[in-house]
């Protein structure tokens, strides 16, 4: 008897795309969750416990038993409206053993592939806000704009999102919420559908530091085990146990979970770099950013000006990095072994929820260019043409190549401006002198300051209006890669980086945008400690 | 490109087909007894053979016992029997290539030039970049993990223990093995590549700068002389794809159980420059593979696969440049790789001849043809987008295993035909198809026979033979009488199922037709005396057929009485007086030898004697060597003494 009720109960599982009602949640329309756990199939939580809403390219089997429906792993993109992983992804059971329960599948730019969730098949993310005292509908930033909303609405406790170059802490930033990137390799990224391999990071979401803190550094019960020390074998990119421990003996807070006090921002050195400094960066953030280094130094810390010299090219390097990854790893989707195979060009929204079949009159040959054009949307068949482009034989020297060796200029003014050495390189960088810009001052004859952590925005202004969104993308697709140019470093060089919410004040009144704290590579234990503090001091009026 | 609707192919492939990580079916190799560390018994010098341990041997034993489920699917494996004919006849023309083609290796004025690519599988337990088991005859679709079939969200886990073949391989091959390599990715979209690129080995390959010595008796053309040293540009490891087998009606079937399994691309320096020897090489690359334990099967099985460049141009050319190349794509025996290359040669000649260019294409070539044809041209062929993997880190090779891989590799093809030649006393030709046949296994089951039949020798209170007799003997069996088995057997199986499969030799060198146990036993009583080499040759139509079963070959002797009985010392100094009597003409010749006017015994006039006398004696009693020994004492003690006296 209770198999069957177990498998009735699958049936109450309702999944966003197929039905397309609307619940009171979805009433105002912010499509946060692509597919979602029922409410009344949610038990009470127990201690311990807490709500995961999981970004829809993070692979999922059953919510939260076996017995219930597999949920989709749609990534946004018709190609994949119907597929059901048969494995889950390593964050996820790291996540449930640790007491998650899976509330949905959250709303993404396809693939990753966007700064507002508005690429995606399943309806443009939103967040409420205001404009001339009538409610409009703001950007919820992405790609993982749909996991920022559901933290925001309170949804979820937790969301996991994935940030290539932002895509956690840029919606964290629009929507006032939290978002951790960690160092490249710490969280497994075994069941995440890669967009770009080696930028691609798994990144939590919640309304605070500490729930995030808990799940990477060990809970205050020092029963569960932070995240940090598993290595996942899956995952060829997962640190192994040993480099794990070996960077960690050369980082503080590491020891245990995280100290209820506030860290101590005395004697912490917060780098400003000059060159995030840009003329597109809104009078309003500009302001606030500058308030919050002033109140850190009146409690203390150190706030030193800081040249990262190559920032002005790491956008581009990015947006031909991250383009070629993405043609390579979406070559797989064809329609032939899952996801969806468009047999006519007309039927391809039919197809999102009839299986394809009989159609034997259709034309030889175009199998696979009918099913990519059917199956991937605007912006992705956009950087799969670049990515295809910066990789053939006759531009790769100058693109694909340049880029990464502008991706390795990032990463050594990253590790000449921490005063942390990076534990991956074999032996410390030498920096010559005569090599530093000159608009940086030198603290002693050993060079200018180094610096614990950077300060900067999150992005250059706060969240859009969608309509401004979208007609922008009609108008120039391109220009919305803007938003990324104070998180895109950070993914360059692997480095852990936390967007906290900062108030922010303009003439429309107050808001909140979001203030990224950067630290050198796998000193995320230190970050999350000392992102606590400044979320303190930052979300209150400064 | 056909189209198979996406709901049965899913049902077909995910339902209960995906290998969980670590579901491994290992397969415990044999004992190590009947592998080739008894290579006679005393090991070589300094070169310990090693025991193959972990190696995975692929048997045909399925096909064997379903002739069926072969013959269902028409891209299956051709019958053996149509390979040991094919075999066969390329033993057959390298040994007379000299006589035969030798007009054909060279066009007056004109230098041929060849580039050769083979790839070969090797021989691991998983594939490159998952841990499912590799396989060779097993039901389709058993063994794939979700990144064979890249299923979003899956990773590569790359498989160290790959590594021990391809490097033994690049060792065999004389390279140098490049203490850091990378994996690219090298795009293409087709159904076999479920990724839309092949991992592979671009921008560094694992190993460098080897080459292969090639001598006559590798059947090279006499214009390359005694040895010629072709150069190996590069081995890189790689991913293969799924297997396609066509249906009626369109219709595509695939097999992802080889999709990943591990490749090794050989790449070899344009340094060929006769068909003949083009065909060597591969040939001798296989035998160097299956030496070192790095290769599944051979090319006739599949296994291994050639592409070959051909380029031509004019001997008096002051440029010294070389012509345009074309690519033959796919070349799946010996004999293909040198007939595509005389037909391609010939081609790109008369096209030049006439004024015309040879195009850079790829170009196909089907079995039996006279000419390669179009595939594509170079406006089809695709960018491959070469990217490095990022999921993938650098394989770093230490200094410790290359050395460990290179003191324990085995013995190599030109040793081991070295040793057949000088310790069993067999031809060139013999010691190599020997090597060569059933793709390495008939020198297994011949090392298996002569165990076998040292052990029936030391069971019977001998001890095991110094000389080689037994072993050349043994040798002797294992290719001619066992290849008349099959000979026959294909000229008249039509109406004959049970013999389809030829020998059906497994690659460790055991025939379930002719148990090696059973044909040493044949042996032993053959070089032991106790039956004629008559009753031994049916004694094997008998084991051949199913008459005898394995163990029983003496019971069998029994109850059908073939036992010799041979005719006694007396009886034989009868039979030769009697045949002596009248042939003084021969005994003069005798004379003649012993007073030393001869230089040479007559031996042949001994042997028309001992002949006479096999006729003249009781049928199944004489014996030739018996017979001979006899006939030779009377005429030395008894015949000439008498002529001297008389004289």
């Amino acid at each position: 008897m209770s198999a069957r009720i177990g498998r009735l109960r699958g049936l109450c599982l309702r999944h966003v795309s197929s039905t397309r009602q609307t619940s009171p949640i979805q009433r105002r329309s912010l499509n946060q969750f692509i597919s979602r756990v029922q409410q009344h199939d949610q038990p009470a939580l127990e201690q311990r416990q807490f709500r995961l809403a999981v970004k829809d390219n993070i692979a999922t089997v059953s919510p939260n038993s076996e017995e219930e429906t597999p949920l989709t792993t749609t990534c946004g993109s018709n190609f994949l409206a119907n597929y059901r992983s048969p494995f889950e992804a390593t964050i996820v059971s790291q996540l449930r053993s640790r007491g998650a329960l899976l509330v949905g599948k959250t709303n993404l730019d396809e693939f990753g592939m966007g700064s507002h969730s508005v690429h995606t098949a399943f309806g443009a993310v939103a967040q409420e806000g205001e404009h001339e005292q009538q409610a409009v509908k703001h950007s919820a930033g992405g790609s993982s704009g749909g996991s920022a909303v559901a933290v925001a609405t309170g949804e979820a406790d937790i969301a996991l999102g994935t940030d290539t170059g932002g895509s956690v802490r840029l919606p964290a930033g629009y929507t006032g919420v939290v978002g951790f990137k960690p160092s490249y390799g710490m969280l497994s990224r075994y069941g995440v559908v890669p967009y770009a391999n080696s930028l691609d990071t798994v990144g939590l979401l919640a309304k605070e530091v500490r729930p995030i803190a808990e799940l990477i550094l060990g809970g205050a019960d020092k029963v569960t085990r932070g995240l940090w020390a598993e290595h996942d074998p899956l995952d060829p990119t997962s640190l192994s146990h040993g480099a794990r421990r070996r960077c960690a003996s050369q980082r503080d807070c590491y020891t245990g979970p995280l100290p209820k006090d506030p860290y101590p921002l005395k004697n912490l050195k917060f780098g400003l770099p000059l060159e995030y400094n840009i003329t597109e960066l809104s009078p309003s953030i500009r302001h606030s950013w500058s308030a919050a280094a002033a109140k850190l130094q009146s409690l203390g810390a150190r706030l030193v000006p800081v040249s990262l010299p190559s920032t002005r090219h790491a956008l581009s390097a990015y947006y031909v990095i991250a383009p070629a990854e993405a043609s390579s790893n979406l070559a797989k989707y064809d329609g032939i072994r899952y996801g969806t195979r468009f047999t006519s060009p007309t039927e391809s929204d039919a197809a999102i929820s009839e299986g394809p079949e009989g159609r034997e009159e259709e034309e030889e040959g175009i199998l696979y260019a009918r099913a990519r054009t059917a199956g991937f949307g605007d912006e992705v068949k956009r950087r799969i043409l670049l990515g295809a482009y910066t990789l053939s034989s006759a531009a790769m020297d100058n693109y694909f190549l340049k880029a990464q060796k502008v991706r390795r200029l990032v990463r050594r003014d990253f590790n000449r401006v921490f005063a942390l050495p990076n534990p991956l390189l074999d032996k410390p960088e030498r920096f010559e002198l005569s090599e530093l810009p000159e608009t940086v001052g030198l603290e002693d004859k050993w060079g200018p300051t180094e610096v614990d952590f950077l300060l900067c925005p999150t992005a250059p202004t706060t969240a859009p209006r969608l309509d401004e969104v979208l007609s922008e993308e009609e108008k120039d697709p391109v220009s919305a890669y803007m938003n990324d140019v104070f998180t895109v470093p950070a993914s360059l060089a692997g480095l852990p980086a936390i967007s906290v919410p900062m108030r922010v004040e303009d003439k429309e009144g107050a808001g909140m945008a979001g203030l990224q704290l950067i630290g050198q590579y796998w000193d995320d234990a230190r970050l999350l400690a000392v992102a606590e503090t400044v979320a303190d001091v930052v979300r209150e009026e400064l | 490109m056909p189209r198979i609707p996406t709901v049965e192919l899913s049902r077909y492939l995910l339902t209960g087909h995906i290998a969980s990580p670590g579901c491994l079916r290992a397969r415990a190799a044999l004992p190590g007894k009947n592998t080739r560390v008894a290579l006679g018994g005393a090991p070589l010098p300094s070169r310990q053979l090693q025991p193959r341990q972990h190696a995975r041997y692929l048997t045909t034993e399925t096909s064997f016992a379903n002739p069926s489920a072969t013959t269902s699917s028409p891209a299956a494996a051709a019958p053996f029997r149509k390979q040991l004919k094919e075999q066969a006849k390329a033993l057959k023309k390298s040994g007379h290539k000299k006589k035969k083609s030798s007009d054909n290796q060279t066009v007056p004025g004109w230098e041929l030039t060849v580039g050769i690519e083979i790839h070969a599988q090797l021989n691991t337990a998983h594939k490159l970049f998952s841990p499912a088991t590799t396989s060779f005859n097993d039901p389709p679709n058993t063994h794939v993990a979700p990144f064979d079939l890249a299923l979003p969200g899956s990773q590569p886990l790359f498989q160290p223990a790959t590594l021990i073949p391809a490097v033994r391989a690049a060792l065999a091959l004389n390279c140098s093995i490049q203490p850091v390599s990378r994996f690219d990715r090298k795009h293409y979209f087709h159904w076999d590549q479920p990724s839309g690129y092949q991992i592979t080995q671009f921008y560094e390959p694992f190993a460098k700068d080897g080459f292969i010595t090639l001598y006559a008796r590798d059947g090279i053309a006499a214009e390359d002389g005694e040895e010629i040293k072709v150069g190996i540009k590069q081995v890189q490891m790689e991913q293969d794809t799924a297997k396609t087998t066509a249906q009626p009606g369109d219709v595509q079937w695939l097999d992802f159980n080889r999709v990943g399994v591990p490749l090794i691309e050989i790449i070899t320096l344009p340094e060929i420059h006769h068909p003949a020897t083009a065909a060597a090489l591969v040939r001798k690359v296989q035998m160097v593979l299956a030496s070192v334990d790095a290769c599944v099967s051979g090319l006739e099985e599949g296994g291994l696969r050639a592409d070959v460049n051909v380029s031509v141009r004019r001997t008096d050319d002051p440029s010294g440049k070389l012509g345009t190349r074309t690519e033959i794509k796919n070349l799946s025996s010996f004999k293909a790789v040198e007939d595509a290359i005389i037909a391609e040669r010939d081609r790109q000649i008369e096209l030049l001849e006439e004024g015309g260019e040879v195009k850079g294409e790829t170009r196909g070539w089907s079995l039996g043809s006279t000419e390669t044809r179009r595939l594509r041209g170079k406006e089809g062929e695709v960018d491959y987008r070469y990217m490095p993997d990022p999921d993938l880190g650098p394989v770093v090779i230490g200094e410790d295993l290359v050395a460990r891989l290179r003191e324990t590799m085995g013995v190599l093809p030109d040793q081991e035909a070295d040793q057949l030649m000088e310790r069993y006393n067999l031809s060139a030709k013999d010691a190599l198809s020997l090597m060569l046949l059933d793709g390495g296994a008939r020198i297994q089951y011949f090392y298996n026979v002569l165990d076998s039949l040292e052990e029936r020798l030391v069971a019977d209170g001998q001890a095991v033979p110094e000389g080689a007799e037994h072993a050349t003997l043994a040798a002797n069996w294992c290719l001619h009488e066992l290849g008349k088995l099959t000979d026959s057997a294909s000229s008249s199986s039509c109406s004959d199922p049970d013999v389809l499969e030829g020998l059906a030799m497994t690659p460790l060198g055991e025939s379930p037709l002719v148990p090696s146990s059973s044909l040493a036993a044949i042996l032993h009583h053959l070089y032991s005396r106790t039956i004629t080499a008559k009753v031994a040759k049916d004694l094997l139509w008998a084991v051949y057929r199913g008459e005898i079963p394995e163990g029983g070959t003496t019971s069998y002797i029994d109850t059908h009485g073939l036992w010799f009985k041979e005719l006694p010392e007396e009886e034989y100094a009868k039979l030769a007086d009697e045949v002596i009597q009248g042939e003084e003409k021969i005994l003069g010749e005798f004379l003649r030898w012993k007073q030393g006017k001869m230089k040479a015994y007559p031996q042949g006039k001994l042997m028309f004697l001992v002949g006479k006398m096999m006729r003249g004696g009781p049928e199944g009693r004489v014996e030739a060597s018996g017979a001979e020994r006899v006939l030779r004492r009377r005429i030395e003690e008894v015949y000439l003494p008498e002529l001297e006296k008389g004289e």
